[in-house]
């Protein structure tokens, strides 16, 4: 398992240059955090857009931006940094949308996503954290190739279930049980 | 925070998680998040899902000026991205995601009677036309049998209703489907007040709702 890590090594020194941000504004540290994390986020813009390079530019510029003036509120106690990050990429691209929808809603999301899911999970859940991560990266990989498809289609190319449907030419019932599939053989769903 | 019992499904977490739901609904979802616990640590789960497939993709180099842009205008940037966790008395009874809509309290909007037990105030619609508001329903009030010509989302936000599938209390999360006939009371306890997302017009059935139909149709264009 040199792989993991490696990948706990990497996001423990992330996470070291991401408290010298929020403590002390290194910009050097900021300067790796970019490095690091820009490729990525270009990547997660392209999956939506492919071609898009300046969609990309603005959303890893958008999300940079935010890791620099919100550092203070990033607490590794609450969420591994790699988890904050989708997060935020998250957040900017449906911002993003909802600026350049056709339609626009009065809606704002920021109250919707921002500020709503950081309340933090209880101390048992976190010592289960990188556990829980370690399960979910192998489980991917083992996944069938129709369910990992799916989740690509929602998560990354941002896709509704209903445009999932028509993509996938699938019923839409089927679009959302192998959602439902996917994610019982990740073991993340929760009893409730 | 008291258990509850009528949750999203998973499916549409995940829709949350990945950032593809329509705004309407996430407001509604949120706004469940907001008393379920369990919902909550799923959600926490399914962002790691996110965060997993994130990292699994090729990475797609920057060119580095981009870089170098923002490292020189570090200094110069400004927060303008509110921060509603500090702006809002923390002793306020209304979900941090309709605190956009509703100020101060429920009572102050300008509420718009329907039928003598039930009160509705639109908030907004979304980009896919969904009409978003809050129903306001009197003690023991019933409203008008009805079925849907979209989906329905609702999260009651205070006391509680019943129809004919069960009782429904503060945090639940209910959805009915195209089609899909209920007569909703509220309990006799206290007045009943929901955020409700309908998709597309709602379809009354009965007498008086066969006399409303062409009226709420049009309202709803």
């Amino acid at each position: 398992m040199a792989s993991t890590e490696a990948s706990k090594n990497k996001l423990a020194s992330l996470t070291d240059c991401m408290t010298r941000v929020a403590e002390q504004r290194d910009k050097s540290a900021f300067a790796e955090l970019f490095d690091h994390y820009a490729p990525q986020l270009r990547a997660y813009s392209l999956a939506r857009e492919p071609g898009a390079d300046l969609v990309a530019d603005e959303l890893v510029q958008e999300v940079m931006t935010r890791v620099w003036l919100k550092a203070d509120k990033f607490d590794s106690r609450l969420a591994n940094l790699n988890t904050w990050i989708f997060t935020l990429a998250r957040n900017c691209r449906v911002d993003y949308l909802r600026r350049n929808s056709r339609y626009v809603t009065e809606i704002d999301p920021t109250d919707i996503f921002d500020n709503i899911e950081y309340e933090g999970p209880s101390p048992f859940q976190m010592a289960h954290q990188s556990r829980a991560e370690e399960r979910i990266r192998a489980g991917l990989k083992a996944l069938p190739r129709e369910q990992s498809e799916i989740l690509t289609t929602v998560y990354l190319e941002g896709k509704s279930h209903q445009q999932a449907s028509e993509e996938l030419q699938l019923p839409l019932g089927t679009v959302k049980s192998r959602v439902r599939l996917a994610l019982k053989k990740l073991e993340v769903l929760v009893e409730r | 925070m008291e258990k509850v019992s009528n949750h999203p499904a998973d499916e549409l977490l995940a829709a949350y998680s990945a950032g593809s739901l329509p705004l309407s609904q996430a407001l509604c979802i949120a706004a469940h998040l907001e008393h379920c616990h369990s919902c909550m640590h799923e959600l926490q789960q399914l962002n790691r899902v996110g965060t997993e497939l994130m990292q699994q993709l090729e990475p797609a180099p920057t060119a580095e000026h981009l870089k170098q842009d923002l490292l020189a205008r570090l200094d110069s940037l400004e927060d303008d991205i509110p921060d509603t966790t500090t702006t809002v008395a923390a002793d306020s009874s209304i979900p941090r995601c309709l605190r956009q809509f509703v100020a101060s309290d429920y009572q102050s909007l300008r509420w718009k009677r329907v039928s003598p037990g039930i009160q509705t105030v639109e908030l907004c619609r979304d980009s896919n036309g969904a009409r978003v508001e809050l129903l306001k329903i009197k003690p023991g009030s019933s409203a008008v049998t009805h079925s849907h010509s979209g989906d329905e989302y609702t999260v009651i936000l205070e006391g509680s209703f019943s129809d004919e599938h069960g009782l429904y209390r503060q945090g639940d999360f209910v959805v009915k489907h195209v089609n899909d006939r209920h007569t909703p009371v509220a309990t006799l306890d206290r007045e009943c007040i929901c955020l409700a997302v309908t998709e597309g017009p709602i379809q009354l059935t009965g007498f008086l709702g066969r006399l409303l139909n062409p009226f709420l149709r049009r309202s709803h264009a």
